[in-house]
């Protein structure tokens, strides 16, 4: 089996494709990995009003990060972020706390989304999200330097029907991104090709070329009697082509971390309600290998989807309704209070065991989640108002010592662009603004 | 974190105005009372926007064309959803994900297809020649697979891959070059999209009608959602798909085919959510007899019934909304019981007749009665928000932004309506709720589980409620079998339905310009009693679907890459 160090130093030899294996344009270094950024998801808000820690960081007795506790001094906790543009947008509270979160850009006019019937005349329609996320921002910008296998990997885990309310990632405006649902397929995805024979792979890239090439020309004459928007259509799809057959020859590094994770894969039932935390267990496995890979720099996983039905039946449950259902009760409710309590827990819980992962995954002295800054993101604050202020953002990893983690800070009202101009400065990509440019003027103060 | 300031609720003007001025908007689309027997031609045509398959249609196509019934398509992203259906052009887009899978699946299937050669092949490859065979196969292979034939270009190409694949060092088998010519074709837009793009010859001004081949693909996805059958190819190839009474008469043929049962059941799977069933859970507390080996029950009945009432009964709306019949094995008629006049026995579903002072068409299965509520108690805004936006198209908006929303909690000394009837009579909500909760009101004999109750926490269950601000069945009634009546005979319902038909089947929302096709699809709904088979044919005859305004053709500065 080859074995080797891609950034901890040594590189085995022995093979002669090793050079072709690594992601083009990168080098194998000494000492730090590259950086990488890594969104997590959760839906309907969370317990605003127990979200935040205590002044010394000390989450040992906290009532929903406790499982954080070994990472607090790799966490920075954000007060007072708010989805300042959903405000301006149109669209109801779920459509525009997801579209505008990694876009800071209003949802585009359109005639795709609405409630019920969906006839002319209907002054409630929306379209997609209005511009293009951040993660697929900075994976743009990182494949400049260098084509790693996938240029972004975005998981979900029952993420289920396409929609405004499902989609967090943008090529573009329009442009939503779908995520990868299926862990079986994702293992085939991202690491069929470890351990293949070298030989057998170079056949299957060429052999890939030579098809993608024969469907490329069929486009260009396909799209010759093509009218203006169809051809957009097509354009779109042409680029995917192109952009696949542009990764043809990238094939996984491989690494002393690096290797075919073993996985409990949930076979055909991933997406059955009570298979979620096998699916996401599944998902974030598979992540951190990805990551510790290389396959890609930038990554999310998602967990459900704005107005998230799912049952948390693996969870002591009061009233045992569906996440949303339950987001909706009163600050009053006793029983709806405890379930959500129960659901964010959980919550934080499985981020514990994606830092854990990353952490254990060491590059030079650094680990994998020192050299990452993984975002945890909801399109609301709190259920039952659909506010989008004060979004419970938290930061794990310092993004290979970016951030100065270890804090909370409360920013009373900054709008979240400011964040997302932060995220994109640890990426060393130092914009001015991100997206809607009133609610983007440079980066958050105090996080680095 | 603070505590986000609590809202009760809205001014009840704010609240009625937001109410009653979507549910007017569906008279915008009516014309004239009239019905033009001849509608000039320049009138309800417009763009057809190419649309790429869906995955139901993918798995549906390979199949017929390879016989491939592994559903490859299931693991592509699924398609985005706009107006109730998955197949809305419009919203269908392409992602870097989508391509990668593309790409995968088609190593698959044609890595699958080459293994049965000999039913692949038109030709011996020993007695014809490879290049001959090879030739013959990409001629009569990509015709079905793009659904016309091949220009002497893409012939060609397809050529040159095979003549690749046979002269590659590590390939170099005929069949290696077969499977390359399958796996590009899969991947092609002319397989991957319909583009009915119309003939060159227009009827008048831009309006254009069909090629043949493109008839046959119109049908045959409309129909069939998949490619079209050796019969329409052969109707293609003489050109005979180009009148009215031609396309009619296949769509006739064409309904008599099990395909066209898979589509009914696609259709009335989105229309009525049906997916909602598999993840519907209840309390056990509350319901003891609630079981999740019920859900596929409550499917599979619905679904038995609606195709029976379609292709094998009268075929009529009313039927699917009265009827006192449907279809049960033991385990389900034992969970009816009573309301089962004539109950069943062994695994195997059978008709039943039903108790017709309780049970009524659709509406009062279990399965949506159970999907309509909450895992505690019975939903009556959930009930009626659904009667009103599925079966009566209106609009309801969601509850405003900022509101608290606290559904009662458990009394046990009340009614659940008697709960209901608290909450909405807070006149900050009354203005939308009052379109909703008085028609859950009615159904309130079916508890969260769908099964009868006479009475509720000791006391008798009132199930009358006022329907209110509908175009012709406003009144009281007293129970879903009342109801169920009134909205058969609604022409409300009924201009709903053929609707939901239009957007499914022509893959777009339904715009100005589409009222006098939908004036036509209504009235031939109506004069044939509402049959569900006569609408379906009747959509291949409007100018909807008959014409297309031509293509402005596309210059080269768009930007794109030759």
């Amino acid at each position: 089996m080859l074995k080797g160090t891609i950034f901890g130093g040594t590189v085995a030899i022995g093979l002669p494709m090793l050079d072709a294996m690594l992601p083009r344009g990168a080098t194998a270094q000494t000492g730090a990995g590259p950086k990488r950024i890594v969104f997590w998801f959760t839906a309907n808000g969370t317990r605003q009003d127990i979200w935040s820690p205590a002044a010394s960081m000390d989450l040992s007795t906290h009532s929903l990060h406790a499982a954080l506790a070994p990472f607090a001094q790799k966490l920075i906790f954000l007060d007072g972020v708010d989805q300042s543009v959903a405000y301006d947008s149109i669209g109801d509270g779920h459509q525009t706390g997801m579209a505008c979160l990694l876009t800071n850009a209003e949802i585009l006019p359109g005639s795709l989304f609405c409630e019920g019937s969906c006839d002319a005349g209907n002054a409630q329609y929306v379209g997609w999200g209005g511009g293009q996320s951040v993660d697929q921002y900075l994976a743009d910008e990182i494949q400049k330097d260098v084509v790693t296998k996938f240029k972004s990997l975005e998981l979900g885990v029952q993420v289920r029907n396409a929609s405004v309310w499902s989609r967090m990632s943008y090529s573009g405006p329009d442009k939503p991104v779908p995520p990868r649902e299926d862990p079986n397929q994702n293992f085939n995805d991202f690491f069929s090709d470890l351990d293949s024979d070298p030989f057998a792979l170079q056949l299957i890239r060429r052999r890939r070329k030579s098809v993608l090439d024969a469907v490329m020309e069929d486009h260009a004459a396909f799209q010759q009697r093509l009218g203006y928007e169809d051809k957009q259509k097509l354009d779109k799809h042409l680029q995917s082509i192109r952009d696949l057959e542009g990764r043809l020859d990238v094939s996984t590094s491989f690494g002393e971390a690096c290797g075919k994770p073993e996985l409990a894969l949930p076979g055909g039932s991933y997406e059955q309600n009570d298979m979620y935390p096998v699916t996401g267990k599944a998902q974030m496995d598979m992540l951190v290998m990805a990551l510790a890979c290389d396959l890609t720099r930038v990554a999310s996983l998602q967990w459900s989807r704005s107005v998230s039905g799912v049952r948390f039946n693996w969870v002591p449950q009061t009233l045992g309704e569906g996440h949303h259902g339950l987001s909706h009760y009163g600050d009053g409710d006793a029983n709806a209070l405890a379930d959500l309590l129960e659901i964010n827990k959980w919550y934080s819980e499985q981020f514990a065991y994606l830092l854990g992962l990353m952490d254990g995954v060491q590059e030079g002295d650094n680990t994998l989640l020192d050299n990452t800054v993984v975002v945890w993101v909801n399109e609301l604050g709190k259920g039952n108002t659909h506010t989008r202020r004060d979004i419970p953002f938290m930061l794990a990893g310092s993004c290979g010592g970016y951030f100065n983690t270890g804090q909370h800070i409360d920013f009373g009202g900054e709008p979240h662009g400011k964040l997302l101009v932060s995220l994109a400065h640890a990426m060393d990509k130092p914009v001015d603004t991100f997206g809607a440019p009133q609610y983007s003027q440079g980066p958050l103060s105090g996080l680095t | 974190m603070p505590q986000g300031i609590k809202y009760v609720c809205l001014s009840s003007a704010l609240a009625l105005a937001a109410c009653t001025g979507s549910i007017g908007s569906r008279s915008d689309l009516r014309g004239d009372d009239v019905v033009n027997d001849t509608i000039a031609k320049s009138l309800c045509v417009v763009d057809t926007p190419i649309r790429r398959l869906t995955r139901f249609e993918y798995n549906n196509t390979v199949r017929d064309l390879l016989g491939d019934t592994t559903k490859p398509a299931d693991a592509l992203p699924p398609e985005e959803e706009v107006a109730g259906f998955n197949n809305q052009a419009g919203a269908l887009t392409s992602s870097d994900l989508l391509i990668e899978q593309y790409m995968k699946i088609a190593e698959a299937v044609s890595a699958r297809a080459i293994e049965d050669l000999q039913t692949l092949l038109p030709c011996d490859p020993v007695l014809d020649g490879e290049d001959a065979c090879a030739l013959a196969f990409i001629e009569t292979f990509g015709k079905r697979a793009f659904r016309r034939p091949l220009s002497p270009s893409e012939a060609t190409r397809f050529k040159a891959l095979f003549d690749w694949a046979v002269t590659d060092a590590n390939l170099g088998r005929f069949e290696d070059g077969i499977q390359l010519v399958i796996e590009a074709a899969l991947q092609s837009p002319s397989f991957l999209y319909r583009a009915e793009q119309g003939d060159e010859t227009p009827v008048e001004g831009d309006i254009v009608p069909f090629t043949s081949w493109e008839m046959a693909t119109k049908l045959s996805y409309m129909l069939w959602n998949s490619m079209p059958d050796a019969e329409l190819f052969a109707a293609a190839e003489a050109d005979e798909l180009r009148t009215q009474d031609q396309i009619a008469a296949q769509a006739a043929r064409m309904l008599e085919d099990d395909k066209a049962g898979d589509v009914i059941r696609n259709f009335h799977t989105q229309w009525l959510l049906l997916t909602h069933l598999d993840s519907v859970t209840k309390d056990n507390g509350v319901y003891p007899a609630f079981r999740e080996s019920l859900r596929p029950l409550w499917k599979e009945e619905i679904e038995r019934f609606i195709e029976h009432v379609i292709l094998e009964g009268d075929g009529s709306l009313q039927t699917l909304l009265t009827a006192n019949y449907s279809f049960m094995n033991e385990d389900l008629s034992s969970f009816y019981g009573e309301d089962v006049l004539s109950p069943v026995s062994g695994p195997e579903f059978q008709r039943v007749e039903l108790d017709p002072s309780r049970r009524a068409g659709l509406l009062s299965t279990a399965g949506l009665m159970a999907m309509h509520a909450n895992s505690n108690q019975s939903s009556p805004v959930f009930r009626g928000k659904f009667v009103r936006e599925q079966l009566m198209c209106n609009t309801l908006p969601p509850p405003p932004n900022d509101l608290v929303i606290e559904p009662p909690e458990l009394d046990p000394t009340k009614t659940t309506k008697e709960q209901f009837e608290e909450i909405g009579s807070n006149p900050a909500c009354s203005g939308c709720h009052t379109l909703m909760n008085p028609i859950g009101f009615i159904f309130e004999h079916y508890d969260g589980i769908g099964q009868w109750r006479d009475q509720q926490n000791g006391k008798d269950v009132d199930a009358t409620g006022d329907v209110v601000q509908t175009d012709d069945i406003d009144g009281t009634y007293d129970g879903a079998v009342e109801l169920a009546q009134a909205l058969a005979e609604s022409s409300q319902v009924q201009e709903c339905v053929s609707s939901q038909w239009f957007r499914f089947a022509y893959n777009r929302t339904v715009t100005q310009e589409d009222s006098c096709s939908l004036e036509q699809l209504n009235q031939v709904f109506a004069s044939s009693g509402f049959n569900i088979k006569a609408l379906l044919i009747e959509l291949t005859q409007t100018n909807a679907f008959l014409y297309r305004r031509a293509v402005e053709p596309n210059s080269d500065e768009t930007g794109g890459e030759q």
